[in-house]
């Protein structure tokens, strides 16, 4: 009889002991120095190099251009003067996105974009839901007649570094796939898809031969 | 009887175009809120200073109709006439240029502002997480409840068996059945073998787990040092996982994103107004001043909407880690081999606090490697294997794994 009262003891032990809490530490490991890198990695606080005298700085020499960077952006962010004058740019990409293009920029634009300014592009992404969404003010409707006379080099500007409330996405998309962005926006103002051959509609597009923003 | 009719037929006329003309009116007015939401919600919203001031109370503010119709019309042209009032708040928006809406008429701006007043202030709406709190409450306590539960069967289980073999011997000893002395139970050795058994099996079981979870953190759920909720961003709010792990798909790293990433939509929402959100241990969260750490890290400051100190790192906690002797590339995974992020990473869009999901040991990979079949189609990254294109082509093998491309060779992971 008493066996079953041992079994009965243990296995309320383990059921007790099992009901962990979260777990908040990572655990025990073997070689520590193998599971953490003794060598620099990403994500490494860098402050103690410094304290050490060792030269580190978190961002590119000024002056230098990123490898594979083909279109090189000069115009700085200011309050009102350059907003204005970004008119003035042109897009270097002349051409219609092609088919591989279009798909690409499209899967940018829901990852980056159509969170606020929707997948239609309508200024209602499910951030704004219509007033719903926790975001408090309603997106530009990309498709509106305001973007479509706003020109290229301003809407690439305003994805550079924003306006009013919408941040940079200097760090998110590079100037080829802002331009290519200009150019899908352009795009679905029209109705274009990469497929039919578009009929030349009143588009900002740019003749090409004009000067670039390229230098 | 026809001139009767003609009559009648022009009073009809006269009375249809009248009610169109009031229903017309009754539209117009309930229209405010699609034009407040056309012309000046990308900028103003009605209880919270955003881009532009907010607009609740602005009759009281503006009292002057006609004033106040002809700077939501030309603000600039209200400005050049020196206005006081417009000057200063002009001055104290850091000189913002509103829009010009020079096509809104007089009934247009009036239906806005009725909008605008019609606008409940925030607040009002409570009640409905308390069902939330006591679901969640009661959850708790059935666990605890069924515990003691246990724990006082168990104990009454034990007292029970005494005093049966106590009774027992009782009744043994009145009957003259002779009983010998009784041998304590922790010398008997037949507890002695099952105890020691039980406690190969069950130490065994934690002797080998325990070995086998060297090193392994499944289920490793830091706290950090904000409470960023997945379940409200990635869930709730769809945001895109590579919106702000956009490394992902461009190196080793997925990386964290930077402060601007959150600045992105944090410079407008800057309070939380979802469903209640808990901790694991049950203390609910404050999504609000969750928000007002994010600003202590970068400096914001969100009544004067702009960075007025120096920003620091959130010193966020590593969940999951490899070892130094591993490689691992998060672009190989997500944008060559087309691998969704919660396969590895579990049911993240509904986890509040992230633990991991996964332990990360080499069988999983290896697993993994075995069982994954390559998305071969439209895939650039794999055109060069022509064998393998032929063989898929001719029928010869229906798929192509991971480790039939060399996915588990040692140097592939380990170099």
């Amino acid at each position: 009889m008493n066996k079953k009262s041992i079994i009965a003891v243990v296995f309320g032990a383990v059921a007790f002991s099992s009901c962990s809490d979260v777990k908040r530490t990572p655990g025990k490991i073997y070689m520590p120095d193998m599971a953490y890198s003794r060598a620099v990695e990403t994500y490494n606080d860098n402050r103690e190099l410094q304290a050490e005298g060792i030269n580190y700085n978190a961002e590119p020499v000024a002056g230098t251009v990123a490898r594979g960077e083909e279109v090189i952006y000069r115009m700085l962010k200011d309050t009102t003067g350059t907003y204005v004058t970004s008119a003035a740019l042109t897009n270097p990409m002349t051409t219609k996105l092609t088919e591989e293009e279009y798909t690409e920029t499209e899967r940018l634009y829901l990852i980056n974009c159509g969170i606020c300014h929707g997948t239609k592009l309508d200024g209602n992404g499910p951030l704004y839901n219509d007033g719903k969404g926790p975001y408090p003010l309603a997106p530009k409707n990309l498709v509106s007649d305001e973007i479509k006379k706003m020109a290229d080099g301003t809407i690439f500007h305003s994805i550079t570094y924003g306006k009013n409330l919408m941040g940079s996405y200097a760090s998110h998309l590079t100037p080829k796939q802002r331009w290519m962005m200009v150019q899908y926006i352009r795009m679905k103002q029209n109705g274009e898809t990469p497929g039919a051959a578009a009929t030349d509609s009143t588009a900002a597009a740019a003749p090409a031969g004009t000067a670039t923003a390229m230098k | 009887m026809i001139h009767y009719r003609s009559i009648l037929q022009r009073v009809a006329l006269i009375l249809s175009v009248l009610t169109v003309l009031c229903f017309d009116q009754g539209v117009f007015a309930q229209d405010g809120k699609a034009l407040f939401q056309q012309n000046c919600a990308s900028c103003h919203a009605v209880h919270k200073n955003l881009t532009g001031p907010a607009l609740a109370g602005i009759e009281e503010r503006v009292p002057d109709k006609k004033l106040l119709y002809d700077w939501i019309r030309n603000n600039q042209a209200v400005l050049a006439t020196g206005n006081k009032y417009f000057t200063d708040l002009y001055a104290a928006w850091n000189k913002t240029a509103m829009n010009l809406f020079p096509n809104l008429t007089d009934e247009e701006i009036g239906a806005m502002i009725t909008y605008i007043n019609s606008v409940p202030a925030p607040g009002a709406a409570t009640g409905t997480g308390e069902a939330g709190v006591q679901a969640a409450a009661a959850e708790n306590d059935n666990s605890l409840i069924f515990g003691v539960l246990t724990l006082i069967l168990a104990i009454i289980v034990l007292v029970l068996l005494q005093v049966n073999s106590n009774l027992k011997r009782l009744s043994d000893e009145k009957e003259g059945i002779p009983s010998y002395e009784p041998v304590p139970f922790y010398r008997n050795k037949a507890y002695i073998a099952l105890f020691a058994v039980v406690l190969f099996i069950v130490g065994g079981y934690y002797t080998i787990q325990g070995a086998v979870g060297l090193g392994r953190s499944k289920d490793y759920q830091p706290e950090q040092p904000i409470y960023y909720s997945h379940k409200v961003h990635a869930g709730t709010n769809q945001i895109n996982c590579l919106y702000c792990h956009s490394g992902a798909q461009e190196g080793k790293h997925a990386n964290i994103p930077s402060l601007n990433t959150c600045m992105n939509c944090h410079m407008a929402i800057n309070e939380y107004a979802g469903e209640k959100l808990y901790r694991e241990d049950g203390t609910e969260v404050d999504g609000t001043a969750e928000i007002k750490k994010l600003y202590s890290y970068t400096g914001w400051d969100p009544d004067q909407k702009k960075y007025v100190n120096e920003p620091k790192p959130i010193e966020w906690v590593k969940i999951h880690n490899l070892p130094d002797h591993v490689y691992f590339n998060h672009a190989q995974h997500v944008k060559a081999g087309k691998v969704a992020c919660q396969t590895c990473h579990g049911d993240i869009q509904n986890m509040g606090e992230v633990y991991q999901y996964s332990d990360l040991s080499m069988g999983w990979c290896i697993n993994c490697h075995r069982e994954t079949k390559v998305q071969f189609e439209d895939n650039k990254f794999y055109s060069i294997y022509e064998k393998f294109h032929n063989d898929l082509k001719s029928g010869k093998m229906d798929s192509v794994t991971v480790e039939s491309i060399g996915g588990t060779e040692c140097q592939k992971c380990h170099y």
